[in-house]
């Protein structure tokens, strides 16, 4: 027997999940604050898809003290095309909502987890590439560290904190999204 | 029993609990009932870390040449601003913007330090200054607390009664205090009731070139202007100020320019001076337009006041100027209305100088005299509109009221107050809280220092009965000050770039040297903690040169970070200068020793402040 079509509250839901990828362009997907003394304030890192903002000038002028790369957009080709990627994935969702098939639901669920792991795991790696590949003739040694993707991290007179920008609650909220017609369109 | 009491007991031991629990049992000494509040005065100067102050002070440095500011009411001092004297702590005299504006001088004596209005409210733009030693003025900027413009003012010679500002900034105002001929030029002192002058600058200040400009002069009588004010409200037109020497006297004005019974209040009106000058009514000398008050008749008038007048101040709702004598121990309160309504009707008692006097009967409103107080100078007011008058002789200030001439209070301060400020006191709007005395001497106040003690300011609480409550030693002249609330003030933190700047380089790699003959420009940077001239040389942190080049460099702070503040230094070469957060300064000089210079950051900026240096090197001529 064909497969039942995705219920019309389902296939909205996922238009809906959609619209919030496309949303979680126009906001930051993470951000690291450093504090120290002199900086009560903090000094930020944000992430967009598309860019960095924050006080990078002033973070890498403080990170050349210990021998790190400069942030830059240069140093983060996937600035450079991730806000296609994710515009590729909203057109995806759209259309499973469209085709209202199950089949193609679980690939679109696929696809969310593999891009998300995969976003995590890049994130991860230039966190390691820039904490762990210090240069040798820094004026302040320190060993090689590695921030985590989220929480709290002390480096020197720094403590750091990393945390998720509404863009990437945006791509939870959507993934929980494509979730609900799973349950609600179960057989039973 | 009787019924009541049980009732009674009971609301005994209820009001027994009560005054237990909540009553305070501490024996408080609570003196400060007078004075309206609970805080006691180590309290109410108290500003805790974390906290900052209401006002800010701005007090003119005298001799020193210097702005000096202070937080109020902790009277902590925050900040030096140079002005007119060379500061190596800044740079200030060295770097080519302001010993270009310094114009070959090292000093100079502020006076009268006057911020810029808006409907004869203090807007927070700018402050104005002016230099009694040297006869300038003085434009600061109150988004960097750094001077931007100074300027000459020929023909005149210490602008003692200036900086004062018109109610919307239209002008400030410069008479001399010293007369001279046009020009400054020789003439023999028998000759100075035909030759020399006591003239009177219009000084314009154009906000968005931030530059100073004399829109017309008056050559006034040859005498000494001392104090003045300028119109408010219904008076804004109009200026008053007082002069003195109207003996002409040329030796020993101790004796001789104090003979005279009488003398002058100068009334202007400056908006037909203006019109005057639009006219051309007016003659062109030394490059100025000069209106001389014999020829071109308006706008002026002479007001008789008791002998050697000192102060002339506005009421906040400007309907009267408040003379005090100096040499004759009262005030004087005149009424602008009268004045106004004696021009009209052309009331003159005669001319003097070619000048219009009017009667002092007509004009007169009242004279003050409280008991035994000797020497009023100046009078500030507070939001009650009732006046405060520095007693100089006496060593008090005496609050009194200008509507009845009923004395309200006094208080001593220690000793020989000159000038006080009262909270945004010179305003339409005084705020009525704090009052300064600004002492000229201070001896026994505070830890010995020799014989020359410190001067002293002194805060005073003016709400309710006036009372001392802080006392600060200050470095010489506290002369006059104005204070501002603190939330007017709007600093910024770092330069923004400016892409247009082609002395600015923003850019590591774009740091170079260009040699264009004998001229040397170095476009540098200067970060945490390094200088680069030439990003592409073996050593980008050198400099080097023939003897007898001439040198610019041009460096520019490229942390944009709050407080990161960089200094350039060149060992035995008398050069400094600072960079800022952001800006870019020019140094320019003639590397006449050849040799081996080190160069270094002279502005703490790091923790490798220390390796922030380099090398100038300089060599010989064959
Ligand atoms: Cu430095």
């Amino acid at each position: 027997m064909k497969a039942k079509k995705l219920s019309l509250l389902s296939s909205i839901l996922i238009a809906l999940a959609a619209v919030l990828v496309v949303l979680s362009l126009y906001f930051p997907w993470w951000q690291m604050i450093f504090f120290a003394p002199q900086y009560p304030e903090g000094l930020n890192i944000i992430v967009y898809p598309n860019k960095l903002e924050g006080e990078i000038d002033i973070v890498n002028g403080l990170n050349h003290y210990i021998g790190m790369e400069n942030f830059s957009e240069e140093n983060f080709p996937e600035l450079a095309y991730l806000s296609y990627l994710v515009i590729g994935l909203a057109v995806i969702t759209l259309l499973t909502a469209i085709l209202r098939k199950k089949s193609v639901l679980y690939g679109l669920i696929g696809l969310f987890i593999i891009g998300g792991s995969l976003g995590a795991w890049d994130l991860s790696r230039a966190l390691r590439k820039f904490g762990t590949n210090l240069s040798p003739t820094a004026p302040i040694k320190i060993d090689p560290f590695v921030p985590p993707l989220l929480g709290h991290n002390t480096v020197a007179n720094f403590v750091t904190e990393s945390i998720l920008g509404y863009g990437s609650y945006f791509l939870i909220a959507a993934f929980i999204l494509l979730l609900i017609p799973l349950w609600k369109d179960r057989t039973r | 029993m009787k019924k009541w009491i049980p009732i009674a007991s009971g609301l005994l031991a209820g009001f027994v609990a009560a005054t237990i629990s909540f009553a305070d049992f501490s024996t408080s000494t609570n003196n400060q009932a007078a004075s309206g509040s609970t805080k006691s005065d180590a309290e109410k100067v108290y500003v805790p870390f974390g906290e900052k102050d209401d006002y800010y002070l701005f007090a003119s440095g005298g001799h020193s040449g210097q702005m000096f500011i202070y937080g109020v009411p902790s009277m902590r001092h925050i900040r030096t601003v140079p002005v007119f004297s060379q500061d190596s702590a800044t740079g200030y005299g060295f770097d080519e913007h302001s010993k270009k504006m310094m114009g070959g001088y090292t000093w100079g004596d502020l006076h009268h330090p006057a911020f810029s209005e808006t409907k004869g409210d203090y807007d927070g733009k700018y402050m104005f200054a002016t230099d009694v030693g040297n006869s300038r003025a003085a434009a600061m900027d109150l988004e960097t607390f750094t001077v931007k413009d100074i300027i000459n003012v020929p023909n005149t010679s210490g602008p003692h009664c200036a900086a004062f500002v018109t109610e919307n900034t239209e002008y400030m105002f410069l008479p001399t205090r010293f007369a001279v001929p046009i020009g400054s030029d020789y003439k023999p002192l028998d000759e100075y009731s035909q030759q020399y002058r006591g003239v009177m600058s219009a000084v314009t200040f154009d906000q968005n070139q931030e530059k100073l400009n004399i829109a017309y002069q008056v050559a006034l009588p040859p005498w000494s202007y001392d104090l003045s004010d300028a119109g408010k409200k219904s008076s804004a037109d109009w200026a008053v100020m007082t002069t003195y020497n109207t003996e002409e006297a040329t030796t020993n004005l101790e004796i001789n320019a104090s003979q005279a019974d009488r003398d002058f209040i100068v009334l202007f009106n400056w908006k037909e001076l203006e019109k005057m000058v639009a006219e051309g009514q007016y003659d062109e000398v030394t490059g100025q337009k000069m209106i001389f008050p014999e020829k071109h008749k308006g706008g002026i008038y002479l007001v008789p006041v008791a002998k050697s007048p000192h102060g002339v101040d506005v009421t906040p709702d400007g309907k009267h100027f408040i003379a005090s004598g100096k040499l004759a121990p009262s005030m004087t309160v005149f009424s602008f209305d009268k004045a106004f309504e004696a021009v009209k009707n052309q009331d003159f008692s005669g001319e003097r100088n070619g000048i219009p006097i009017l009667k002092y009967e007509s004009v007169m409103e009242r004279e003050v005299n409280p008991e035994n107080a000797l020497g009023p100078l100046h009078t500030q007011f507070d939001d009650k509109g009732m006046a405060y008058t520095t007693m100089f002789i006496s060593s008090e200030i005496v609050k009194w009221d200008p509507k009845t001439g009923e004395t309200l209070d006094r208080i001593p301060v220690q000793y020989s107050p000159g000038h006080s400020v009262a909270a945004e006191g010179d305003t339409v709007s005084p705020d009525g809280k704090w009052l300064i005395a600004l002492n000229k001497i201070a001896k026994d106040s505070y830890l010995s220092v020799g014989p020359s003690h410190p001067e002293s300011m002194q805060l005073i609480d003016i709400n309710g009965k006036m009372k001392v409550i802080q006392s600060s030693p200050v470095n010489p002249e506290p002369h006059y000050a104005q204070i501002i609330k603190a939330d007017k003030i709007k600093t910024i933190e770092v330069y923004p770039k400016d892409e247009n700047n082609k002395l600015a380089t923003y850019k590591q790699e774009d740091a170079k040297i260009v040699r264009n003959g004998n001229e040397v420009h170095v476009y540098g940077i200067a970060m945490r903690s390094k200088f680069i001239f030439d990003a592409k040389a073996k050593r980008p942190d050198v400099i080097e040169v023939n003897q007898g080049d001439k040198v610019f460099i041009h460096l520019t702070n490229t942390d944009f970070d709050e407080d990161i503040t960089h200094g350039f230094a060149i060992n035995s070469y008398n050069l400094n200068m600072e960079v800022q957060p952001g800006q870019t300064n020019t140094l320019e000089f003639t590397a006449d020793k050849a040799g081996t210079f080190p160069l270094y950051c002279t502005n703490f900026c790091s923790a490798l402040h220390q390796e922030m240096t380099g090398y100038f090197l300089v060599k010989p001529k064959n």
